[in-house]
């Protein structure tokens, strides 16, 4: 039962949107951000193959590990940001902190994916099976379906304000559950003994850091991501706009 | 205003419309029915471990038992802008909640009390000394499901897709609560309490407390327009 | 002895959006207790969103609702208990008997009295005979007076009503208006929404015109009947050049 805006009687402009004009992300911030991915994710890749050293049982394919970890983090970091921003967005009530959290909904989905293909990747020529029910890998298909569940809800409400609301309450729920389903999964593979533990253990210097050297560049790429996604989000607004005033 | 005296109000009128009506008990029951009378055929009956297949398969029926229910129970709110009248009474946005979640819960369990016997006496089980942990992991299990349906349905039933997206809402945030009540009615099914159980029980207590104060505090924001 | 603010409706730079639209743009009104405000304009001009302001279902996006001193925001459940709404929709259940209808919502409301509520509530709206039939058996009008009775059930001191006349024949309406006149009281307050003209100038004692959501027309209706309606005419006139 909403109602439609009609004209207003003497034609004139009418005063536009009621939040205050929120500054674009600085073009130079996100051109930054551009930058240091663009450099150090071929460092990454570089001492991925070259300054690591191989492992002695699994050979070159554990090398996937240096984009599976950072990706994991990233992905974890991303709905942990949908998370603050969800709770801000029902806090404030503006529209900003729920373009920040689709945003970044959007863009840890792709990380996540990243998770769950590098790690079949990694598992096959290492273990032998594609999938296995390993608790983080478990709890990492679970943010993604919840992840996509908030992504499908939020196609399904064209209003925006409703649209916010609800994806917020859904982020919240999500994210909350995140530690829950880690727990169960890990509680549940204990009864089925697998063959390999995936703790990390004690990793060699090297390895550790060009893995953290990984989690720095994957980081500069999400905010990268971040940021262009945020600045459609903001001309998609003002695009709005622009229909409903002609 | 008090929470408890509208929600049981509001509970009590559900239950008066579904006598009269039976749309929920009936569609849903005889779904869930079929459910438990095709997996019976489609799973082994006998043999050692089918206490986990069992817990498995009864889950999913309960699962679905929920999904359904609480869809239909919304969606009726929404016909005659009958939501909106409970939200324009004094009463408050929690009350309703629990109103709902009380109305949910009690169409869920009426459906679980008639499928459970069916389910031990088609799979020939033997709970034996298990019945009250099956008892109890239906209420904590469906507790959980019901709570986190409950605020979802609320919001499905104001988007495009209506009640339809519920189970999509749903499915993945309940997986702990799902995966628990199974451990949990697989041991009740084994005869009782097994090594591991207790931590099962306990993070079902944990997730219902939880997300029943989750819910409470973010149902009013999925209420206003 | 702390004073009891006198029961008044009041709106403060109101304004609600939907997206990029603007239901309500910054609205002003003061509406003192013993009104009897008619609220007309075009579909999609904001009536509606005004009702579902005060009622308290629509949340502003900026300014304040305040009822009797109070803002809406912060007691909600406090004054929706002086308020009575009748929608569009009749917000019964179809297959409940009236007098379940009435019981239900008589215990929702919280009142003492549950039962006496009833009872009056379905006297004074004449569907008392109906009382043990299921509202979807009966006719637009007299579930209309059903969802009047259920409005009343707490003697709220507030009443809204949207678009009541919509589908009810002339007998119905005048009945209907007859029963508003009644409920006009110095006491309370009661706003109509309406598209009829005529029936605007009949009872209600102030006409507010709301356009695109902003007010284009408050003025007392106090016998120049004619010199209203030929304003509001002028109004529609621009309206439809446009």
């Amino acid at each position: 039962m909403s109602d439609v805006k009609a004209p207003t009687l003497d034609g004139s402009t009418r005063p536009r949107p009621v939040e205050p004009a929120v500054a674009e992300p600085a073009e130079r911030t996100r051109r930054l951000w551009g930058l240091l991915a663009l450099v150090t994710i071929p460092v990454l890749l570089a001492m991925a193959f070259w300054y690591a050293p191989e492992d002695a049982n699994q050979g070159a394919a554990q090398r996937i590990f240096y984009i599976h970890v950072p990706s994991a983090w990233i992905g974890f970091l991303a709905f942990a940001v949908v998370f603050v921003a969800s709770i801000a967005f029902l806090a404030t009530g503006a529209r900003r902190w729920d373009d920040l959290a689709a945003s970044s909904a959007e863009v840890g989905v792709v990380f996540t994916s990243a998770v769950l293909i590098t790690g079949p990747l990694w598992g096959r020529p290492v273990w032998g099976v594609y999938w296995t029910w390993d608790p983080r890998l478990t709890s990492f298909l679970m943010l993604w379906l919840i992840y996509l569940s908030y992504l499908v809800l939020r196609g399904y409400v064209p209003e925006p304000i409703r649209r916010a609301r609800f994806s917020a309450v859904l982020g919240i729920v999500g994210f909350l559950d995140v530690p829950i389903v880690y727990l169960s999964a890990r509680w549940w593979r204990s009864e089925h003994p697998t063959q390999f533990v995936v703790e990390g253990g004690r990793l060699p210097d090297q390895m550790l850091v060009t893995m953290l050297v990984g989690v720095v560049a994957f980081t500069f790429l999400y905010l990268y991501l971040l940021s262009v996604r945020r600045r459609v989000a903001r001309l998609r607004a003002a695009a709005e706009l622009e229909e409903v005033v002609r | 205003m008090s929470w408890l005296a509208p929600a049981l109000w509001l509970a009590r009128k559900d239950l008066r419309l579904e006598m009269k009506t039976r749309d929920v008990v009936a569609s849903v029951g005889l779904f869930v029915l079929l459910v438990v009378v095709t997996a019976s055929f489609a799973f082994p009956t006998g043999g050692a471990g089918r206490e986990g297949v069992a817990a498995g398969v009864l889950w999913m029926s309960f699962l679905f038992a929920a999904l359904l229910g609480m869809g239909r129970s919304m969606a009726i709110e929404k016909e005659d802008a009958c939501l909106e009248g409970l939200l324009v009474s004094p009463a408050p946005r929690e009350a309703v909640f629990l109103g709902k979640l009380l109305t949910n819960l009690g169409f869920t369990f009426a459906v679980e009390v008639v499928i459970l016997p069916v389910f031990i006496a088609l799979l020939q089980l033997r709970p034996g000394g298990g019945l009250w942990l099956l008892v109890l992991s239906a209420f904590l299990g469906t507790l959980g499901l019901v709570t986190v349906g409950t605020l979802f349905a609320a919001m499905a039933v104001n988007t495009r897709g209506r009640e339809a997206i519920l189970p999509l809402l749903v499915m993945p945030v309940s997986v702990p609560i799902m995966v628990a009540a199974v451990k949990v009615s697989q041991a009740g099914f084994a005869g009782g309490m097994g090594e591991g159980t207790l931590p099962w029980l306990l993070l079902m207590v944990g997730y219902d407390a939880l997300f029943l104060l989750v819910a409470l505090a973010t149902f009013h924001h999925v209420t206003e327009e | 002895m702390r004073e009891r603010p006198a029961l008044g409706i009041s709106l403060e730079q109101v304004t609600k959006a939907f997206g990029a639209q603007l239901a309500l743009d910054h609205v002003d009104l003061e509406i003192p207790q013993g009104s009897f405000v008619a609220v007309m304009g075009a579909n999609g001009a904001g009536k509606t969103t005004l009702l579902r302001t005060i009622a308290g279902i629509a949340v502003p996006t900026s300014g304040s609702v305040r009822i009797a001193g109070v803002e809406m925001r912060r007691a909600g459940p406090r004054l929706r208990a002086l308020i009575g709404v009748v929608a569009h929709e009749t917000m019964l259940y179809a297959d409940l008997t009236v007098a379940e209808n009435l019981r239900f919502h008589a215990g929702l409301f919280g009142l003492a009295h549950p039962r006496e509520a009833v009872e009056r509530a379905s006297e004074r709206l004449g569907v008392t005979p109906v009382l043990d039939r299921p509202v979807r058996a009966l006719s637009r009008g007299t579930r209309q007076r059903v969802a009047l009775a259920r409005a009343l059930l707490h003697d709220p001191a507030v009443l809204l009503l949207d678009e009541p006349y919509t589908g009810l024949d002339e007998a119905a309406a005048a009945s209907l208006s007859e029963l508003l006149e009644e409920l006009a009281t110095p006491e309370r307050i009661v706003l109509v929404t309406l598209h009829d003209v005529v029936r605007a100038m009949a009872g209600p004692r102030r006409l507010v015109v709301l356009s695109g959501g902003r007010v284009a027309l408050d003025t007392p209706i106090d016998g120049r009947s004619e010199d209203i309606a030929e304003t509001y005419l002028g109004l529609l006139r621009q309206e439809v050049r446009r």
